[in-house]
């Protein structure tokens, strides 16, 4: 589809930029990106693809709008406390950009459901608050070969890092299973920064723009951390694990199941 | 000059620059450093239209309120000799057109007419046109006041700007001096009534109106404006124009698609903005004079005459406010005139009127200012003329150039107006209907006004039994009055040979009573297709069977689109029973007309009207499946068609998923066809022909495009190109043409060229990668 005259408007910053140009928009608006988490990092992410016109977005949450989500998860509104994140989330969305078309799944993802609904999805943004959730996701993208973008913040200090599975280093390559319960602090107990979801979720975003491109390098291969209170970004580079569970040479893991550690007993996303 | 009289209009200096400047552009043009494109661009807003003779042009001098001097009508009927055919035409618009002038010429004729202070800028394109006035400002009995100086200062104070030669579409303003309006001004984009409130001249205000398609009566903006305030009004209606009109689609650009877009309510906030706006930052520019445009008036010799006298004698004198002077109306058969007549109604005018000639809405001319005792003198020397004298006596028909001259024409409506008016000669016309007006366009354009007509005309094609038919839509119930405006309404369709003898009949009656003429219409346009005579088939005035056949992509081509229109229905219609059939053989019947219909519908846009179904189905091969427009397998299908035909086949029963394909993507390339007649549609399969894509030339018109937009569309564009292939680029002066290579250059492409033509640029850029 050609790109209408309002859209050319809309979108001339994109177009303008040597890397995109009309070629490149019409593959953002006929991409689709899925966000597992309507909190902290899916609110930035969410907002910017919308707003850039990713044609389709996924959403998937079980959780409803607390106060407590307000300080840092800004796709939602006071006016929106007790409303489904992802209705919440998906109105203002489609505020920014009524042409991007929103599916929104009020389901916690498990190893029963999740390979139901990433399929057709191009890129997979991890936003979720817990480790089973992330390891699911991880799983689920190997198995489906979907790349995505896993994130973590806590505190003044997040995380990220892109995988393409089976070609770079996924998350079971570093962490090979869920600590157990307890032994890492959850955002409830050790508390974070508002603004460092906004910064570390932007990243996820730009990932899933530069994979949907084509364009710059992603950051596979490495993790990248940032450190709000020094504004320092550091890249640890790390290679495919050969021992890895999941991706390494013999795995162990050759089906989907959810990790047992689930003590995330916050008010927060849970998945 | 050889008098002193100064013109009427001050032409602004601007616009004497752009005129000097034009010689050099048709000299860069000639030789081949100007694309065509490109100086099209420049030479349209110029006022200089190619016919539809290639090679031809005609040049449309503004005539600023219709008036023009005797010394004025003497040059231009010169250069009509020396450069034209030796013909004037006058317009609805009250313009003055040299025609056939080739483009080596146009620089003398653009120089000698701006000797004698007139011009052709902005008598095209998208510009503000042409302000008109009442025929008669200055001396009609029913004028609340003199509406020309005004007309004319407004034009003055428009013409001064360049921005008045770039808005996303033409900008017609009409100033009227009472409600009856014979100047038009309730359907114009912008129309000034005079009204006196506690003895100040002002204006009620009107905007958006426009005929064509989508045709709207204007609404009001202002109710009482004082008479120093009318170049705010038109000030900030050219910026809401400027603002808000669709300049991407050039169908639906006029201000009157504003209005039909955000409803009155908001339009007349957004003027009301606009104009608050002009007025805190003041006017720019040079604010014009308002000078009397009527030059002395004669004193009556013989009062003794009066009004009744002349009009007793002659049926073209009609007396002015003025006791004892008069105004003679010269008929002009379809606003035509012999170069030699034009100079003479101007030296009748010196001697005996007050020296200046008006041009009218009805495309004839005014001598005004007569006194009683020369108005004989004055029709005897008229006599001498080809001119009638007479054309108030019957009812007026105004018709548009039609499909002999005009690209975009459909119906032959010069040749309608000849039949008629033949048929009228012969019939008793009584007295009451003598002001009836029969307007006729030869397409939806509507250059004939034909939906302000008592009685409007409209060309259309119909198809019968496989061949066209040219007909025409009756339209009626049309009134321009202030506040009290209507378009005329369809009543029926009816052939077009039919129409002279429906008026006949029309007028014999009453035309003017509604009930006769629906009745008559009816009547008229009822008949068996088999029993139609073979005359009927050929347009008025023509004597080859009527075809759109050389009818091609014009600056709109609406006409064509119905005549597709009308196939594809066809096409759809036959698919439809093809799935209702009983019998195999009624559904094979059915498929082939339907693949019949699908394929012949969209070759008109090529010029093409093939002659039976074989060449159909050749010419569509070539034209829409070899460049990739419909699936490869459609020759196929056309093959077996044939087969079936010819009888090597037994039935097309198999093929009708296949032929239902085919319609709706004969559709579907219908509906993506853009202004130029281009598909808009993806191509399903990409023409993949080195040769052909080196000598192409990929143009875009982003003037009026303000940056970082224009390079943004730029861009766009260039993308669909192949590397190495050009793009040429029209941009603006100033911001646009100093950002936009540079981007382009910055981004890896090549510039490779830089031409200013005229106030614009044309930029060429070659796809690096």
């Amino acid at each position: 589809m050609p790109l209408s005259e309002q859209q050319i408007e809309r979108y001339s910053r994109h177009i303008i930029l040597e890397q995109v140009g009309g070629a490149g928009q019409e593959k953002l608006l006929s991409s689709k990106v899925l966000i597992v988490g309507a909190g902290g990092l899916g609110a930035p992410a969410g907002l910017y693809l919308a707003a850039a016109g990713v044609g389709t977005i996924g959403l998937v949450d079980a959780d409803s709008v607390d106060l407590t989500n307000l300080q840092r998860q800004i796709i939602h509104h006071t006016s929106d406390l007790g409303v489904e994140k992802v209705a919440s989330a998906r109105n203002k969305m489609q505020a920014i950009n009524p042409e991007v078309t929103v599916e929104t799944y009020h389901i916690k993802a498990t190893a029963d459901n999740i390979r139901k609904i990433i399929p057709g999805y191009d890129f997979v943004i991890d936003g979720t608050d817990n480790f089973p959730a992330k390891f699911l996701i991880n799983d689920a993208c190997f198995f489906e070969r979907i790349p995505f973008s896993h994130a973590g913040i806590l505190r003044f200090e997040g995380q990220l890092i892109t995988v393409l599975p089976r070609e770079t280093a996924c998350y079971r390559c570093i962490f090979h299973s869920a600590p157990p319960a307890g032994a890492v602090p959850t955002c409830s107990q050790a508390g974070v920064l508002g603004v460092l979801a906004g910064v570390i979720g932007s990243l996820q975003a730009t990932e899933a723009m530069k994979y949907l491109l084509d364009i710059g390098d992603l950051v596979t291969n490495a993790l990248l951390t940032y450190n709000a209170l020094t504004l320092e970004f550091r890249k640890v580079r790390l290679n495919r694990n050969p021992d890895c569970p999941l991706c390494g040479e013999n795995p162990q893991i050759t089906e989907l199941t959810d990790e047992e550690q689930t003590i995330c007993d916050l008010n927060d996303s849970k998945h | 000059m050889d008098t002193g009289k100064q013109p009427i209009l001050h032409i602004p200096q601007s616009v004497v620059d752009d005129i000097n400047g034009y010689r050099g552009q048709v000299e860069k043009f000639l030789k081949g450093e100007t694309s065509p494109v490109a100086f099209r661009a420049y030479r349209v807003p110029m006022g200089i239209y190619e016919q539809r003779t290639e090679g031809s042009f005609m040049v449309r001098i503004r005539i600023g309120a219709g008036m023009v001097l005797p010394y004025q009508l003497e040059r231009i009927a010169r250069l009509s000799k020396t450069c034209g055919n030796g013909i004037l035409h006058v317009t609805t618009r009250q313009d003055i057109q040299i025609h056939e002038v080739s483009i080596e010429d146009t620089p003398d004729v653009l120089e000698g007419l701006l000797e004698v202070g007139l011009s052709s800028r902005g008598g095209g394109g998208n510009t503000v046109r042409n302000v008109t006035a009442c025929p008669r400002a200055g001396v009609c009995r029913r004028e609340q006041f003199d509406v020309a100086p005004y007309a004319v200062a407004t034009a003055e104070y428009l013409l001064q700007f360049r921005s008045s030669y770039n808005l996303p579409r033409k900008y017609k303003i009409v100033f009227s001096g009472c409600s009856d309006d014979c100047a038009f001004a309730s359907v114009a984009d912008l129309g000034f009534f005079a009204r006196v409130q506690d003895g100040a001249k002002g204006f009620a205000v009107y905007a958006g109106g426009g005929l064509g398609s989508n045709p709207n009566v204007a609404v009001k903006i202002e109710d009482f404006v004082g008479d120093s305030e009318i170049f705010e009004v038109a000030e900030a209606i050219k910026r809401l124009f400027d603002k808000h009109g669709d300049r991407a689609n050039k169908h639906r650009a006029r201000l009157r698609y504003v209005l039909a877009r955000i409803g009155p309510e908001q339009f007349v906030k957004l003027y009301k903005d606009e104009r608050r706006e002009v007025a805190k930052q003041g006017l720019e520019g040079l604010i014009p004079e308002i000078r009397a445009t009527s030059v002395s008036p004669v004193e009556p010799t013989e009062p003794g005459d009066k009004d009744a006298g002349p009009k007793q004698y002659a049926a073209n004198v009609e007396p002015e406010k003025i006791e004892g002077l008069f105004t003679v109306e010269i008929g002009l058969n379809l606003g035509d005139i012999l170069a030699d007549d034009l100079a003479e109604v101007g030296q009748i005018a010196e001697e005996f009127g007050r020296g200046v000639v008006r041009t009218t809405q009805l495309q004839n001319l005014l001598i005004t200012g007569v006194a009683g005792s020369d108005v004989f003198r004055v029709n005897d020397r008229l006599s001498e003329l080809s001119v009638d004298l007479t054309a108030t006596d019957k009812p007026h028909i105004v018709a548009c150039a039609g499909a002999a001259t005009c690209k975009l024409g459909l119906c032959l409506s010069r040749g309608l107006a000849q039949a008629i008016s033949d048929r009228l000669a012969d019939e008793e016309i009584s007295d009451r209907i003598r002001e009836t007006s029969i307007r006729i366009s030869g397409c939806p354009n509507s250059c004939g006004h034909h939906l302000i007509a008592d009685i409007g005309l409209q060309g259309r094609a119909k198809r019968i039994n496989g061949r066209l038919l040219p007909c025409y839509d009756v339209l009626a119930g049309a009134k321009t009055r202030e506040a009290d405006a209507r378009l005329a309404e369809r009543v029926g369709t009816v052939p077009a040979k039919r129409i002279p003898d429906m008026l006949a009949e029309a007028f014999k009656q009453d035309a003017s009573d509604p009930q006769l003429l629906t009745d008559l219409v009816q009547r008229y346009s009822n008949f068996s297709p088999d029993q139609l005579a073979d005359d009927y088939y050929f347009d008025h005035g023509s004597d080859e069977p009527f075809s759109l056949a050389g009818r091609g992509p014009g600056e709109c081509g609406a006409g064509v689109m119905d005549v597709i229109k009308l196939d594809i229905d066809e096409a759809k219609e036959a698919i439809q029973a093809a799935l209702l059939a009983q019998w195999e053989t009624d559904l094979s019947d059915h498929l082939y007309k339907a693949l019949l219909a699908a394929t012949r519908s969209l070759l008109v846009i090529f010029g093409l009207e093939p002659k039976n179904d074989r060449e159909t189905f050749t010419q569509f091969s070539d034209n829409l499946i070899r460049p990739g427009w419909v699936e490869p397998q459609t020759q196929q299908l056309l093959h077996k068609a044939i087969d079936w035909r010819m009888g090597d086949r037994a039935s097309l029963d198999d093929l009708g998923p296949q032929t239902t394909a085919l319609v709706r993507r004969v559709e579907e390339l219908f509906l993506s066809l853009d202004a130029n007649l281009k598909f808009k549609a993806e191509p399903i399969v990409q023409e993949d022909d080195p040769t052909q894509a080196e000598g192409q030339t990929h143009t875009i018109d982003l003037r009026g495009v303000a940056c970082p937009l224009n390079f943004v569309k730029a861009k766009i564009e260039l993308e669909k190109i192949a590397v190495g292939e050009i793009l040429e680029v029209l941009l603006d002066e100033g911001e646009p043409v100093r950002n936009v290579p540079d981007s382009f250059a910055a981004q890896g492409h090549e510039v490779v060229r830089i031409d200013g033509v005229g106030d614009h640029f044309c930029v060429g850029v070659r796809r690096k990668k």
